[in-house]
């Protein structure tokens, strides 16, 4: 708890600045990632964040030491080169996309990791801590870097901004784009450079490999929560702060752990509870969906039989009879007979059931559906009177009344369904 | 049946197109009038969409060129309107219909500069025209097929060009939307704009369209409706391929490079 304090009221100022560093590149990398996200680039992010590790390298060999200047600019050469590397390949060979960019990525990767342990042999002290550029250290920000790596992300925010609305129409409809004239090639140009700065400022504190979880997830979960491009920028880049935050405490109360591997967990988690608990597009709301609607079918089938009853002039039906009409169903019957019971369309007289005024009017709309839809599918599609029964069965729950009035209105509103049983009507007298 | 004209809106002189190695468009020459709506027919693989997809420079041309309003494309693309074939699009994008529309507005605007009230009072006004304006507000991915065509149809008008070239506006829109967006390409005919559709429809076309383009990888018919729609022409148009086109162009595809590129 002292920790916690100690390190959110910001009064030691390497705190504030390991948190501002964080703040910044969480920003820049999820505004980039919804671009690159929704362009359906995750893969090529993926890649880049792979391929700057030998940049990295190249970056130690030439200038002996950890300038950050050095490490940005070989980390952009060759994260440029890969990005450049995979459209070129793509373009002149037969070879898919993802084939060309699991291999480059591999290969790049591969050099980063051959030339890091090379390094390492050499025994410079000047080069420990050079691990950390795999996984990161927030709290290894010092105030040069800061410099470097802030002002990058600041670049990389404010180009997002100004080209918003560029970029929008780029990714949405690319034909369209230069058909009016926008410079696309450059556009893109512009983007994939922003893509690899984004990867390039999160080496130190994240890591170069986990910076594609924090270009990709943030956006991935966003999605779930929004269906506006606008909100779902900022609600990326509240998840990605989130997240980088996090990480950063984390590492700052134990100092032996990596930020980016924490990062990444904490974004796991909330692109997880997206999955399953977005209002909109969740596995949960899906899942509480389906229920209602099975319940609500339930509920029409005892209104049926109800109705059933009623036109072989039978008015009430008992309890247990109505639970013989549904073997093995008698939990979910009681529910859905109580249910009726509260909306009042059927009312029980000591265990006598009968349909109220209201509900008499829903089962005859059910049944009148029903039947309608037999007399459309005989009329209309020349199916056979007995193969009718069972997609009539389940479009009586979900045919609208707008579609009710054009069936009607297409079969000039008859009286009888193909079985001979009168199509019920609210003017009707029983 | 090529009938040219003085004074044209569009011309196209002599191109030719590959895609790869896969020529599509053999040396095409027409001129365009103004004012009409003009209907490019021809069965699938013939290059319609290709066509204009070349006047508006999306795809490279091998050889030729093609001129609207007697200049460059480049110089006069804020009078030039474009509608891509729906599925060419992730209808899954995170965007409003009224956001799809105002994507017409941009080109006014130049770089930078966010659209304002008054680009949104001109994309609800193209959301109307089109009986969309319920439907501003929607998810895009939740509107069916005909409704996300008409969307695009919004957007193309709200770009105010004077030409509006629309890549088979009426897939997948039933018979009412397709009657109504005739009589809306009629109007803007009527006010001295062109109209140019891809369409693949023989029987509907002759009632549509004053003037028709008949093309089947080479050019085949370019003059007014009453003239260039017979069995013979049609018959050229649809009776298959060329064989001779279809021979030298797998001969071309098996060869290392495309001879018919400079």
């Amino acid at each position: 708890m002292e920790d916690f304090l100690y390190f959110f009221s910001f009064q030691d100022p390497n705190v504030l600045m390991v948190v501002i560093g964080i703040s910044l590149l969480s920003i820049s990398a999820a505004m980039v990632g919804t671009f690159t996200f929704l362009d359906k680039k995750a893969l090529v992010g993926d890649a880049i964040s792979h391929a700057v590790l030998p940049g990295v390298c190249l970056a130690f060999m030439f200038s002996g030491n950890k300038n950050p200047f050095w490490i940005v600019s070989g980390a952009f050469f060759t994260g440029g080169l890969c990005t450049y590397a995979i459209t070129w390949i793509s373009n002149y060979t037969k070879l898919k996309e993802d084939t060309v960019i699991a291999s480059v990525l591999s290969i790049f990767f591969g050099v980063g990791i051959v030339m890091m342990t090379q390094l390492q042999q050499t025994g410079n002290a000047s080069l420990s801590g050079l691990d950390h550029f795999i996984f990161g250290n927030a709290i290894s920000i010092v105030r040069k870097d800061l410099w470097v790596y802030g002002f990058l992300a600041l670049a990389i925010i404010l180009s997002i901004l100004f080209f918003y609305k560029e970029f929008k129409v780029m990714v949405f409809n690319r034909s369209f784009a230069e058909s009016v004239g926008l410079p696309v090639k450059r556009l893109e140009f512009l983007f994939n450079s922003l893509m690899v700065l984004a990867v390039v400022t999160g080496i130190q504190a994240i890591g170069v490999v986990l910076m594609a979880a924090l270009l990709i997830t943030p956006a991935a979960a966003a999605k779930f929560w929004t269906d506006r491009l606008d909100k779902m920028l900022w609600i990326a880049v509240s998840f990605s702060l989130v997240s980088g935050i996090t990480g950063a405490y984390i590492s700052f109360v134990l100092p032996h752990m990596p930020t980016g591997p924490w990062v990444v967990i904490v974004l796991s988690l909330i692109a997880f509870l997206s999955f399953f608990f977005s209002v909109k597009k969740g596995i949960l709301t899906k899942w509480i969906a389906r229920r209602n609607y099975q319940r609500k079918i339930h509920s029409d089938h005892i209104l049926k039989a109800l109705f059933g009853a009623r036109e072989k002039g039978i008015t009430n039906l008992s309890v247990e009879s109505i639970f013989n009409n549904f073997p093995g169903k008698s939990f979910k019957t009681q529910y859905s007979i109580n249910k009726l019971i509260n909306k009042k369309y059927i009312t029980d007289n000591q265990g006598s059931i009968s349909l109220t005024k209201k509900g008499l009017t829903e089962a005859k709309r059910i049944v009148r559906l029903h039947r309608l839809w037999e007399l459309y599918m005989t009329e209309y599609m020349n199916i056979a009177p007995d193969h009718v029964h069972d997609s009539a069965e389940k479009l009586e729950h979900i045919i609208t009344p707008e579609l009710e009035q054009k069936l009607d209105k297409n079969l000039n509103f008859p009286q009888a369904d193909p079985h001979q049983s009168i199509i019920p009507r609210d003017q009707d007298k029983s | 049946m090529i009938e040219q004209i003085n004074n044209p809106v569009v011309e196209v002189h002599d191109l030719m197109v590959s895609y790869g190695q896969n020529p599509v468009l053999w040396n095409i020459d027409l001129t365009l009038p103004a004012g009409n709506l003009i209907g490019i027919l021809g069965p699938n693989g013939a290059g319609k969409s290709t066509l204009i997809k070349a006047i508006m420079g999306l795809v490279e041309a091998n050889s030729g060129y093609s001129k609207i309003f007697d200049q460059d494309l480049n110089h006069v693309r804020n009078r030039v309107s474009y509608v891509p074939q729906r599925e060419s699009v992730d209808w899954d994008f995170p965007a409003s219909a009224l956001d799809i529309v105002m994507m017409g507005t941009y080109h006014h605007l130049g770089l930078f500069k966010r659209p304002g009230k008054k680009e949104k009072e001109l994309a609800m006004d193209c959301l109307q025209k089109v009986n969309m304006k319920a439907f501003a507000k929607r998810q895009i991915s939740e509107l069916s097929g005909g409704q996300q065509q008409r969307v695009f149809i919004a957007r193309a008008l709200a770009q105010q060009a004077d030409i509006y070239f629309m890549d088979e506006p009426f897939a997948g829109v039933d018979m009412s939307t397709e009657k109504a967006l005739v009589s809306l390409f009629q109007e803007m005919t009527a006010t001295g704009k062109t109209v140019i559709v891809v369409h693949h429809d023989i029987y509907s076309a002759g009632k549509y369209f004053n003037w028709l383009i008949m093309l089947n990888m080479h050019l085949i018919a370019s003059g007014p409706t009453e003239k260039v729609l017979t069995e013979d022409l049609l018959t050229k148009t649809y009776g298959g391929k060329l064989s001779m086109l279809t021979d030298i162009g797998e001969l071309i595809k098996k060869s290392d490079f495309n001879p018919l590129k400079n």
